[in-house]
């Protein structure tokens, strides 16, 4: 399979180089490869796996986190929230 | 509109369940709170949160499913929907793919005089974005992830509207089911039912649909007709002027009332859909979904078929009622008491109460008034013990206290009255006052009859029976 | 007393029950010995002594007053890089996240806080644990000590060479497909992958969510139980985590049916490896255990299987580093297309920039049959075999690793050969399955140690622990490298 590095990057929301497109292109390749030797086999993974489930959660509040706490991390924090980049639509 | 091609609608509708906590925390689901309160590790999508899956979401899914006649499916799970954007702070919707809760279902919507129906190709549950806030004061955007992680479910039609008003309508029903199975505000004002319409044409009478183009952010019930319509024209027009059509998503501004091009078919997004690993797949017993299913109230399109053909209600009467669950509810509770008929008791319920509630800016279920003073008073209209201007002084009491509509006749003597000789010594005395009236009715101007009988109620303080001072006064004016 | 460092965590509890020493004093040592060596084998990303000290003397003083005291009460321990300790920061080694403060605790942590033990610091690791060597680390690279020019393994390498270097009795990790059995091996010590929900997730920062699991390493099996009792069982914020109780150990194996997969001594295993792996295998028969040969077939795909799953869920799982909200922001943050792109590019090494777009390449629009959902078929055939095989035997005995602990960069460039490596430990977490590499011997090449892997069937922990606990009292216990 040939790998489109740039649409992959495109996708992932990485920019990479032009210089290092081929080195990625042949190490991504070297694993792929890996992958086309999989067999042909037949059927499809069952989508639920009911042997194996979840309990759910009951619907009663939890108290939140305290604000300071979250946004600790943030770049950027204006009016109780985090500040971006205005957003172009 | 061009009547040489026919509109192809579907909508994907978005509503905001109303649970006490998001879908997959604790934190409190209640809109207006202060910005970044009702927040947390698990709804900011820190690194290393997981979710655990609230399971008033999935039975509020399934009530919506069932009223919408589709097949639950017991055994679910749930997916990632990989995309960036500022609102999603993990860069993955978890939803639901290619395992909806429910699925196959159909809505009958009443359009003009014809009962359609509607496919539901599925009902997922999922979680709303964060809300991003443009403020230029502080050189960016802010985020809010007080609605990050509110439960949504998402219903998705299939191609079976034929018109933007069909689209409204079907919107509108969704919206009245909603709040008849209490699980969502349903308040588009606030952001808690959106939709995606998808529109395309073809010439009337094709078999083949036309290209499909999404429109997004479409938010008010004008909104969705006012958009369809917009894309609908603009469609044709490009088939008229001989141009092609993309398959591609546009996004409705609603102030311009146009759309515009968002992204086109090459820049499609691709969603990398695969099972949310955080998360295993569950299954839902059945009797919990057959309680569901047993729980389900009558929903309104039944309840506007049923007040046509049962109560003998007008279509016009029997929808607004039907469509509003306050009204529809307190209308049946009155019906339930076998008190009185149905034909004054909607007048009533669309009158008076309703601009009472109105001026109060609240439910019907809000006022004072209660169920039993309300068609005690309507039997007395009923069986002529009060006439309606006399009704109106005892509704204006029973609006607001608990008081016995017979009590407050007896003690305002209220009671119409139906004694011959009491009403023909009124009417004497009326037509010896208005001897011009009189002769103008005799020359054939017999409209001043109303004239006549309104004094003939004033000097009877409103108690006279209206419909027999009508006839009396015309058997004298005749016999003079 | 000195040396109190160099004490397994058993004896440390014994002289702390009997009030011969102090926590702080155990705590003061621990911390002097990392001061005195850590310049050498860079196991640690931060430190956490003054907390630590604190916590200690507060353990004193609850001793003293005779107040209820956790299992781990006064004992040192390290915990890695990639889980959340409230107020220390959670780099995962990447520059990405060198800053990112932790504002809650991992469940991990909660129960270590309940235990009583003492957290002295944030072992280094590969970078976003993707590495089976620790060489992708953007901040400290953790050197073996038993040779510090080679590798200690990965992912979790400092959590390894703190233990092996004697600078903690134990540690956490985590393991996705082997990073917690493969340093363990390669530094001569051992480490446990529990079955898959017996450990919660939560406040750990993922690899690929549907393999991760976290699990103790120690210099011996009865430190090793200690650590995992403390850290196992359901909890309420991880869907996946089952009812679970770990139910102690044995030290006999006899009867017991140790099957052998011939698949994982072929070609690709170093015959010195394969070597010290018979001669436990002998050793356990003359403790006698029935050994098996047994059959694994789909492990020829396991590999191909594991990347296409594990990048995926990798992919997805890093897509949230984005520069808004958290974490390193990139250079230009002129509108958030930008930010986006310049974050992620300068903020990832390449080995995750590799893994990110191999995930989202076999996700995209018409690969994922092929590949994702493809992986996921074999994923069900291989926990099915081992189903399978675990009607014929109690355990499944398999080297470690493939190879012994290779000089820093000397497979630098070929990222393929490296992830090969890790065949003998990423079928069980693609089944799901609990697994322990258990040290046997050195590398008669190199003198580097080789480990082998007990697997059991699910939820038997108990079942490993047992034959490495036998395995353990049969050569006398492990070799403790002088440092």
């Amino acid at each position: 399979m040939k790998i489109d590095i740039r649409h992959i990057a495109k996708l992932s929301k990485l920019s990479i180089p032009e210089d290092q497109i081929e080195r990625f292109e042949k190490e991504m390749q070297s694993i792929i490869q890996l992958v086309e030797n999989l067999p042909e086999i037949e059927g499809k993974a069952t989508a639920v796996d009911t042997e194996n489930t979840m309990e759910l959660r009951a619907d009663e509040v939890v108290a939140s986190a305290s604000r300071e706490d979250m946004l600790m991390n943030a770049p950027q924090v204006a009016a109780g929230c985090i500040v971006m980049p205005k957003v172009v639509e | 509109m061009n009547n040489k091609y026919e509109i192809v609608v579907g909508l994907e509708v978005h509503a905001e369940l109303s649970t006490k906590t998001k879908i997959f925390c604790g934190c409190k689901n209640e809109f207006g709170a202060e910005v970044n309160t009702n927040v947390c590790p698990v709804c900011m999508g820190l690194p290393g949160t997981l979710p655990v899956l609230n399971e008033k979401v999935v039975e509020y899914g399934i009530r919506m499913g069932h009223a919408l006649n589709c097949t639950i499916n017991r055994a679910t799970k749930h997916d990632r929907k990989n995309y960036f954007y500022a609102d999603l702070p993990k860069a993955y919707q978890t939803t639901q793919d290619d395992v909806p809760l429910c699925a196959n279902g159909y809505l009958d919507i009443l359009v003009g005089d014809e009962t359609r129906r509607i496919g539901i190709t599925r009902l997922h549950i999922e979680e709303d974005t964060a809300k991003l806030i443009h403020a230029d004061e502080f050189g960016g955007t802010l985020i809010d992830f007080n609605r990050c992680g509110v439960p949504l479910i998402e219903i998705v039609s299939e191609p079976d509207m034929r018109s933007a008003e069909e689209a409204k309508v079907y919107l509108e029903t969704l919206r009245t089911i909603l709040l008849y199975l209490g699980i969502s505000d349903a308040k588009m004002q606030e952001g808690s039912i959106r939709a995606d319409v998808n529109v395309s044409v073809r010439p009337v009478g094709a078999k083949e649909y036309g290209v499909r183009v999404e429109t997004k952010n479409v938010s008010s019930f004008s909104g969705v007709y006012n958009a369809i319509v917009y894309e609908a024209n603009r469609q044709i027009e490009v088939l008229e002027n001989g141009g092609e059509l993309f398959q591609e998503t546009r996004r409705w501004d609603d102030a311009a009332g146009k759309n515009v091009l968002m992204r086109s078919k090459e820049d499609a997004q691709d969603y990398r859909y695969f099972p949310e690993p955080d998360l295993l797949g569950y299954v839902i017993p059945e009797e919990l979904v057959e309680k569901l299913k047993a729980e389900l109230p009558e929903l309104p399109v039944q309840k506007t078929l049923r007040y046509m053909n049962e109560c003998g209600l007008s279509r016009a009467d029997a929808e607004t009622i039907a469509l509003s669950k306050d009204k529809a509810f307190f209308f049946d509770a009155c019906m339930a008491t076998g008190k009185c008929g149905p034909k004054l008791l909607s007048n009533w319920v669309l009158g008076e109460i309703t601009r009472v509630a109105n001026e109060r800016r609240c439910e019907i279920s809000e006022l004072p008034l209660t169920v039993e003073n309300l068609v005690d008073m309507i039997a007395l209209i009923e069986n002529k013990t009060i006439s309606n201007a006399a009704a109106k002084t005892v509704f204006e009491i029973i609006v607001d206290k608990d008081e016995k509509p017979a009590d407050i006749v007896k003690a305002k003597g209220l009671a119409q009255i139906s004694d011959t000789s009491a009403l023909q010594t009124i009417v004497d005395s009326v037509i010896a006052a208005n001897e011009k009236a009189i002769n103008d009715y005799k020359g054939g101007r017999t409209n001043v009859l109303g004239f006549l009988v309104g004094q003939c109620m004033k000097q009877s303080k409103g108690q006279g029976n209206p419909a027999m001072f009508k006839e009396m006064m015309i058997a004298a004016i005749e016999n003079s | 007393m000195d040396k109190l460092y160099s004490l397994s965590a058993k004896s440390m509890k014994e002289l702390l029950d009997k009030k011969e020493v102090s926590s702080v004093e155990i705590t003061k040592s621990v911390i002097e010995r990392i001061e005195k060596t850590d310049k050498d084998v860079c196991a640690y990303n931060s430190y956490n002594f003054e907390n630590a000290l604190k916590n200690a003397a507060a353990i004193d003083e609850k001793r003293a007053k005779g107040e209820t005291l956790g299992a781990l009460a006064g004992i040192p321990l390290a915990v890695k890089d990639n889980i959340h300790v409230k107020g220390l920061k959670t780099t995962c080694s990447s520059r990405m996240l060198e800053n990112f403060v932790a504002p809650f605790n991992a469940t991990v942590t909660e129960k270590l806080n309940a235990s009583d033990a003492i957290i002295v610091g944030k072992t280094t690791m590969d970078e976003f644990a993707m590495g089976s060597s620790g060489e992708s680390s953007k901040l400290a690279v953790a050197k073996n000590p038993w040779d510090t020019s080679r590798i200690p393994g990965g992912s979790s390498s400092g959590s390894a060479v703190t233990v092996a270097a004697s600078q903690v009795p134990f540690a956490m990790g985590t393991d996705t497909g082997g990073s917690i059995r493969m340093p363990a091996a390669y530094t001569g010590i051992v480490g446990l992958k529990p079955t898959y929900g017996t450990v919660s997730r939560y406040g750990i920062i993922p690899l690929a969510s549907s393999f991760d699991q976290a699990g103790p390493m120690a210099r011996n099996v009865d430190d090793l139980a200690m650590l995992f009792n403390a850290v196992c069982g359901r909890d309420k914020m991880d869907a996946v985590t089952k009812n679970y109780t770990f139910e102690g150990y044995g030290d006999s194996v006899k009867g017991m049916k140790i099957g052998v997969p011939k698949e994982y001594y072929g070609e690709g295993v170093q015959p010195a490896v394969k070597e010290r792996v018979y001669a436990a295998i002998e050793t356990l028969k003359c403790q006698g255990a029935e050994i098996i040969e047994i059959s694994l077939p789909s492990t020829e795909y396991a590999l191909a299987a594991y990347y296409i799953i594990q990048c995926a869920e990798a992919a997805s799982n890093l897509g949230r580093y984005d520069g808004l909200r958290y974490g390193f922001r990139g250079s230009n943050t002129s509108n958030v297309e930008d930010l986006y792109l310049t974050t992620r590019s300068e903020g990832f090494g390449d080995e995750v920039k590799r893994r990110i777009m191999l995930g989202t390449c076999v996700l995209s629009s018409g690969y994922s049959d092929a590949y994702y959902k493809r992986a996921k078929l074999l994923q069900q055939n291989i926990a099915k075999e081992f189903t399978d095989a675990f009607k014929t035997c109690d355990v499944i005995i398999t080297p470690s690793i493939a190879l012994t602990a290779w000089k820093f960069g000397e497979k630098s460039g070929n990222p393929a050969e490296v992830y090969a490596a890790d065949i003998c430990t990423i079928t069980l977490n693609i089944a799901g399955l609990p697994g322990m590499s258990v040290p046997c011997g050195f590398d008669s090449t190199n003198n580097m140690p080789v480990g082998f892997q007990v697997i059991g069937k699910k939820f038997r922990e108990s079942d490993v622990l047992t034959v490495a606990k036998c395995y353990e009292n049969a050569v006398g216990g492990f070799a403790v490298k002088e440092f």
